[in-house]
């Protein structure tokens, strides 16, 4: 992997699906975007940002005389505020997500990496920093970021199922983690009781396919998971399905407790529906969040 | 074993079908295969058991379905045969097919051979082995498989004969020793001699079958002529009730084709077995009819052939001119009208108003000299194959005709004045005639004692009277003499048609004679007596059908026993010629009667009509191979594989059920057609030099691009035209560079272009060479486009006028240079009349496109590009090369506008007056 050439062809190759997922979010958050200015308020920060006249209350040092000389009253400067939130992705990039039940919806994986990266390039625009879980990418701001972020986002894992990076999570930032959270839930559960630990609270967004919630297969059938690891055969399908929904229920449930219990948002996508409207609630999960803080 | 109808060649096959029931309890057991399906959620599964440990069961359909496949390969095995034999006892041991293979049974032999075969199929159920028969064509039987004899069943054909007791004395023998057998006797319903003996053979040799057909035979007699009708007579079998029958007459219609001349209905009255009817008919249609055939039978005996008998001849009598009225009996052409008149038609007239009516025969009765407008279009007749038949007499004694010269128009040179013998002042006796030689037409002819001649003409000794001499005199002086002109012959009696000089005329001989010079003919003449000496070819014989055919080199037969023998391989029915006479031998006599043939009653007899045996195996076997690929079809897709997991299996499946005729690939000759039909497509002529052709191609190319550009003919990329195999209708213009080496086109190839140059094409002939030689025969490719174009249909050629059209068709030009700048370049030659008018600028020249234009400034070079749209070959030096390349393109513009719009241009002509004629 070290060897030059082979990291620049590999690079070219994810070069190519770059441009694609840029737009395509690009596109998502453009359409989010209208009517949401961000920050344009007073508040801490380096820009002017308006006179107004002082007030009691207003410590003398604050008063700007250059502008206060040229009449009789007395203004004071204030400054743009420009305190910015940490925003950190995680995308699970195991080989299950990369699951479609038909041509007609894209796979999970697909869905989750456009998502993220409109979130994204909206919290950017915002002003936020936004990176990675982990060491790879820490929140930046800045345009460049997101290409770095779209970079590092088309990546493929080959493991089944990865479980969620919470390592180097920045104290009271925000998270967001997308993942169809089919594998083992203690990943989750750790990820989660860590970021808690840190005042980190954010969003669990589980992507799911139509298939994965209608389960729809009959007859003698082998299940094998997308890497091939996992398998499970039965000689009649339709008989597992109750039992299957239960236990995805159930999986549903444990994270919908793990998000009480630690201050997160979950949220549930299916790749059938339009990614609008996903991107639309992981904005207003996370605005709210902000909001609130 | 015969179940409801279907009979089984091995029923105990059919036990196996016991088994079905156990196959489905098997099939019940085993489970479908498993699918395999990749699902993120597995990890959700694992862990969980089936309830059931039962897999889903086979849907029963799909069972029911197998084992309909199983049952009908269990079937198809046990071999079931539909109308099976039953009713009659299976025999075995060798069987004999005894066929009486006469014409009698040929309308009913499609019958008869579908009955033989259905006899055949049971004989080869039951593996005996089989011989033929064939009571017309007497031969040893063979015996073998029945699977064998079927092959050659086709080949047995009825012969135009019935069985005669000496063919069946030879099948008799033909028997010999094969031991014993059953036979089955096929016969064609006629009685003949000889039956019951061969009849009893066979019995004694196994049990004898015979099958019938309840057809009544019927034929026809051989048509005569008789009170100014032809009469026909028709016979069959049995008497029954009336009935009607249609009478065809065939011939040949003026234009020569084979057509139904005439027909006629004869009726057989209740309780006949003969029926008569006549048909009136102008002796021009009667000389034209072929046969009679009687409709809805198709047999030898249902066709008579005419003859001479029927084709009276038109005979021209003319004399020297009669200065004395009222001696009939003295007149030069009483005797031969009266021989002549039951027989033939006579013609009385000048000989001028006679040769148009083109008689068979003109008798010049002492007629000594002939105009020159007489004798050049009577000679012309002749040769075209008309008889002339001249008498002596005293003007042709006194004249000088045929003296030193021999005469066109007389067989032999005449010697002055004649001989008279045994007359009051000479010596001698009056000479009597010599038997005839035998290479004479008179052969076998008996002469009368009585019959002497007492004066004649005499014949000059010439090396060539020996063979003119059919007659002679007892001294040796020739009586008769004749020599062949053309098609047609001059027959030269050296005495005269009345009994003046002999009594030749008064006598039976006299009219024989004349019959054997096929003078007159008529069927009464066909007897034994009249037929003597002659020798008969045959030359187209009939077949059992009734068909003609030709009849090759056979041996010719002899005049009494073409009328005397019975019809049989010696004397097939057929038309037979001698010299010019033409006999008719047909199956029928006017004395043959037809018979019903009658069986013993231990003789069992059928009809033909037999459901034949069907073997049905085949069928059983296909729809078990059905069954089985519906079962894979459904068996896929039971099991999802058909359509989710690629859709290639699927689409296998379908392209193998699908009953598509062949898809209809596009030949190579279509897609040819394809690409120079869809948009206007530029074309040149192959050469074979791979250089030249490289460049034409290119030059091509370059001028397309040119024309796309500037102007708003776009046509696409050009085509290589192969001479040979290639559509050239489809080029408005081909460009044919001329290399030495090149290969002449082949004659079709020619014909195609010359329809291409008529139909409005244009050929670009370039010899490359510059013009060097002004089309001189120096230059070797100026000499191969001589020999290029000397087939091709090209006008008379001028240099290019400079008021030509093609000046100005699109761009302005007076130069036409190419990678030369040759001066001449040469198109189709203007009107000579083509005149200049006050005040017009240019003469209106051609009213079309000229076919070609040649020259040798190797334009192709100018006008090619490389693949990279820039110039291929440099023209020229620096800026006049361009703007050599530049007019080099012009002209091409120029030349395919020209092409595509003609004279459009000329029209411009006109421009003046028109502008006149608006006032403005």
């Amino acid at each position: 992997m070290s060897d030059p050439l082979s990291l620049r062809a590999k690079s070219e190759a994810e070069a190519v699906a770059l441009p694609a997922l840029l737009a395509r979010a690009e596109q998502l958050a453009g359409a989010v975007l209208l009517g949401a200015h961000g920050r344009r308020r007073a508040g801490a920060g380096d820009d002017f940002w308006q006179y107004r006249p002082a007030q009691i209350g207003d410590s003398r040092r604050a008063i700007d005389y250059r502008r206060s000389a040229m009449g009789d009253t007395e203004f004071v400067r204030e400054r743009e505020w420009q305190i910015a939130q940490s925003v950190m992705l995680w995308v699970d990039q195991g080989a299950s997500m990369r699951f479609a039940s038909s041509e007609a919806v894209p796979q999970k994986i697909e869905r989750a990496r456009v998502l993220a990266l409109a979130v994204a390039i909206l919290l950017n625009r915002g002003g936020e920093r936004v990176g990675l879980t982990g060491t790879e990418l820490p929140p930046r701001a800045g345009r460049p970021q997101i290409m770095a972020l779209a970079a590092l986002l088309c990546r493929d894992d080959n493991a089944d199922y990865a479980p969620p990076e919470h390592r180097a999570m920045i104290p009271h930032a925000r998270a967001v983690f997308i993942s169809d959270f089919m594998g083992d839930i203690d990943g989750v559960r750790t990820a989660l009781t860590k970021a808690a630990d840190r005042g980190v609270r954010g969003v669990l967004y589980h992507v799911l396919d139509p298939f994965e919630e209608a389960f729809p297969f009959t007859g003698r059938t082998i299940f094998e998971s997308m890497g091939g690891t996992l398998s499970h055969e039965t000689l009649k399908a339709n008989d597992l399905k109750e039992r299957y929904l239960a236990r995805l229920a159930e999986r549903k449930a444990e994270l919908q407790s793990l998000c009480a219990l630690t201050g997160w948002h979950y949220g549930l996508h299916h790749t059938d529906s339009t990614a609008q409207a996903g991107l639309l609630w992981l904005y207003t999960a996370l605005d709210a969040k902000a909001v609130a803080a | 074993m015969v179940l409801g109808g279907i009979g089984f060649t091995t029923p105990w096959l059919l036990l196996a079908l016991a088994a079905l029931p156990i196959l489905w309890l098997l099939l019940r057991a085993v489970p479908p295969a498993p699918v395999k399906r990749r699902f993120p959620g597995v990890a959700l599964l694992l862990g969980l058991k089936d309830d059931e440990t039962v897999s889903d069961r086979t849907p029963w359909w799909l069972l029911l379905l197998r084992m309909l496949a199983v049952a009908a390969i269990i079937i198809g095995l046990a071999g079931p045969v539909m109308n099976p034999e039953t009713e009659q006892a299976d025999g075995n041991g060798p069987l004999l097919f005894v066929l009486d293979g006469s014409w009698a049974g040929a309308t009913r032999w499609p019958q008869q051979q579908e009955a033989i075969e259905a006899q055949l199929t049971r004989a080869s159920r039951l593996g005996r082995t089989v011989g033929f028969l064939t009571l017309t064509q007497p031969e040893p039987p063979v015996f073998q498989s029945a699977d064998a004899w079927r092959n050659r069943l086709a080949g047995i054909k009825p012969a135009p004969w019935q069985p005669s007791p000496a063919m069946l004395d030879s099948a008799r023998e033909a028997l010999g020793d094969a031991g014993n057998f059953d036979t089955l006797w096929f016969s064609d319903t006629l009685e003949y001699e000889g039956r019951d003996d061969l009849l009893d053979a066979l019995q004694q040799r196994g049990s004898v079958e015979a099958y019938q057909t309840a057809l009544n035979v019927m034929a026809i007699r051989p048509a005569t002529y008789e009170d100014g009708a032809v009469q026909l007579r028709i016979v069959r079998a049995t008497a029954g009730p009336e009935r009607s029958v249609t009478i065809q007459a065939q011939g040949r219609d003026p234009a020569g084709n084979g057509r139904i001349l005439t027909t006629a209905n004869a009726t057989f009255e209740e309780g006949a077995t003969e029926g008569q009817t006549a048909i009136v008919l102008p002796s021009e249609l009667r000389a034209r009819i072929t046969r009679f055939d009687i409709v809805g039978q198709r047999s030898a005996g249902a066709s008579t052939l005419s003859d001479d008998g029927l084709r009276r001849r038109e005979v021209a009598l003319i004399s020297a001119r009669e200065n004395r009225e009222g001696l009939e009996l003295l007149s030069p052409l009483h005797y031969i009208e009266q021989a002549l008149a039951p027989t033939a038609d006579l013609i009385n007239g000048a000989l001028g108003d006679v040769l148009p009516a083109n008689p068979d025969v003109i008798v010049l009765a002492d007629v000594a000299t002939l105009s020159e407008a007489e004798a050049a279009p009577l000679t012309e007749w002749i040769e075209g194959g008309g008889m002339l038949v001249r008498f002596a007499g005293p003007r042709i004694a006194a004249s000088d005709i045929s003296r030193i010269d021999e005469d066109p128009l007389m067989p032999v040179r005449l010697r002055a004045g004649g001989r008279s013998v045994g007359g009051a002042m000479s010596w001698g006796e009056p000479k009597a005639l010599s038997p005839f030689t035998n290479g004479s037409p008179f052969f076998g002819l008996i002469i009368p004692d009585d019959v002497t001649v007492s004066a004649q003409v005499v014949a000059q000794p010439d090396p060539t009277l020996a063979e003119r001499v059919i007659a002679s005199l007892s001294d040796g002086t020739p009586l008769v003499t004749r020599k062949t002109v053309g098609q047609g012959q001059i027959v030269l009696f050296h005495v005269t048609a009345t009994a003046e000089w002999s009594t030749l005329p008064l006598s039976g001989l006299f009219v024989e004679m004349l019959e054997r010079l096929a003078v007159s003919s008529s069927a009464a003449s066909a007897t034994t007596a009249a037929l003597e000496g002659t020798t008969w070819i045959p030359r187209r014989l009939m077949d059992g059908f009734g068909t003609l055919v030709d009849a090759g080199k056979l041996a010719g037969v002899d005049g009494p026993q073409l009328v005397e023998a019975p019809t049989g391989p010696a004397v097939p029915p057929g038309l037979y010629t001698s010299g010019d006479r033409t006999l008719a031998r047909n199956v029928l006599t006017a004395e043959t009667e037809l018979g019903l043939a009658e069986w013993p009653s231990d003789v069992p007899v059928r009809g033909f009509s037999v459901a034949p045996e069907q073997p049905v195996a085949g069928w059983f076997l296909s729809l078990s191979i059905l069954l089985l690929l519906a079962d894979v079809v459904v068996s896929l897709s039971l099991s999802g594989r058909l359509l989710s997991r690629s859709n290639t299996a699927g689409i296998a499946i379908g392209a193998l059920l699908m009953i598509t005729p062949p898809a209809d690939a596009q030949t190579a000759e279509e897609e040819f057609a394809l690409a120079a039909t869809a948009e206007l497509v530029l074309g040149h002529v192959i050469t074979g030099d791979a250089e030249v052709d490289e460049i034409a191609l290119a030059g091509l190319t370059g001028l397309s691009d040119t024309l796309f550009f500037r102007t708003s003919v776009e046509p696409s990329n050009p085509l290589s035209v192969n001479l040979e195999t290639d559509e050239l209708a489809f080029f408005p213009i081909l460009y044919w560079p001329v290399t030495p080496a090149q290969p002449t086109p082949s004659s079709e190839a020619y014909a195609k272009l010359n329809t291409y140059l008529r139909s409005g094409g244009m050929i670009l002939f370039d010899t490359r060479d510059a013009n060097t030689a002004s089309f001189g025969a120096s230059s070797p490719n100026g000499r191969k486009l001589q020999e290029l174009a000397a087939p091709l249909d090209i006008p008379a050629l001028e240099p290019i006028p400079s008021d030509h059209v093609i000046t100005r068709t699109f761009y302005l030009l007076q130069d036409f240079p190419g990678r030369h700048a040759g001066r001449d370049v040469w198109v189709e030659a203007a009107d000579p009349n083509a005149k200049q008018i006050e005040g017009m600028p240019f003469r209106d020249l051609n009213d079309g496109v000229t076919p070609v234009v040649i020259g040798g400034n190797d334009w192709a070079a100018a006008w090619a590009v490389n693949s990279g749209g820039g110039p291929m070959l440099p023209v020229g030096r620096g800026y006049s090369g361009e703007r050599q390349r530049e007019i080099a393109y012009r002209f091409g513009i120029n030349l395919v506008m020209h092409v595509l719009t003609g004279n459009y241009k000329s029209d411009q002509v006109h421009v003046p007056a028109l502008l006149d004629r608006l006032g403005q």
